[in-house]
């Protein structure tokens, strides 16, 4: 795997990570 | 205490206060009770342990039930959802470490390459305000696409020679 690819997946790892928990969240406060 | 322990204990609390009741009343009075909590956690839409503890507090000590009972036709005050939905908001969820755990995933995943995200879940199993379910599902999230490709290339590199499609990192910085 190149690793340009795998530097971008670092973020990508917790930026969804980080969206599903806010996600979740955010539906309890409704 | 978990979350329908807590539950439970509030109502064998209520039914070890409502004995001056008449047995038929005491018993409508706790299925009551049980039937606005249940009501109470699905407006919710969760039963951890906070969100039991927000809803039982909302009702108030359970003498404070009976007397009501005794005093009045009517339900106790505090029984109607309005006062715990209402109160939900005033009491964030986002305390410093749900805060930190979201920054440590995003921004600290673009500073502190791995160990940002790997301090991110650790702060994520700290909080209270995620399950253990929803923890776990964050953490499957980042394991995979991070450590899945890692295991996927080091098993690939260790049958034959290095190719360019392979983690082998040193050798195409410079290409």
């Amino acid at each position: 795997m190149d690793v340009a690819l795998y530097l971008l997946l670092i973020p990508l790892a917790g930026i969804l990570a980080a969206v599903y928990l806010v996600a979740v969240m955010r539906r309890r406060r409704k | 205490m978990n979350a329908e322990a807590l539950v439970h204990d509030y109502l064998r609390r209520l039914e070890a206060a409502a004995t001056a009741l008449p047995a038929g009343r005491r018993a409508e009075l706790a299925g009551e009770v049980r039937q606005h909590i249940e009501m109470a956690l699905a407006e919710a839409g969760a039963r951890d342990e906070v969100t039991v503890r927000n809803v039982l507090d909302r009702l108030g000590p359970p003498d404070e039930i009976v007397d009501a009972e005794r005093g009045a036709d009517g339900p106790p005050p505090g029984w109607t959802l309005a006062p715990v939905q209402a109160s939900a908001p005033a009491s964030s969820p986002w305390g410093a470490v749900e805060i930190a755990a979201v920054l440590l995933l995003t921004a600290g995943a673009i500073f502190l390459p791995i160990i940002g995200p790997l301090l991110g879940l650790v702060f994520v199993w700290m909080s209270v305000q995620w399950t253990n379910r929803q923890k776990t599902i964050a953490t499957a999230i980042v394991v995979l696409i991070l450590f899945v490709p890692i295991i996927l290339a080091l098993g690939v590199g260790s049958g034959g020679a290095p190719t360019s499609g392979q983690l082998s990192p040193i050798p195409y910085l410079g290409a």
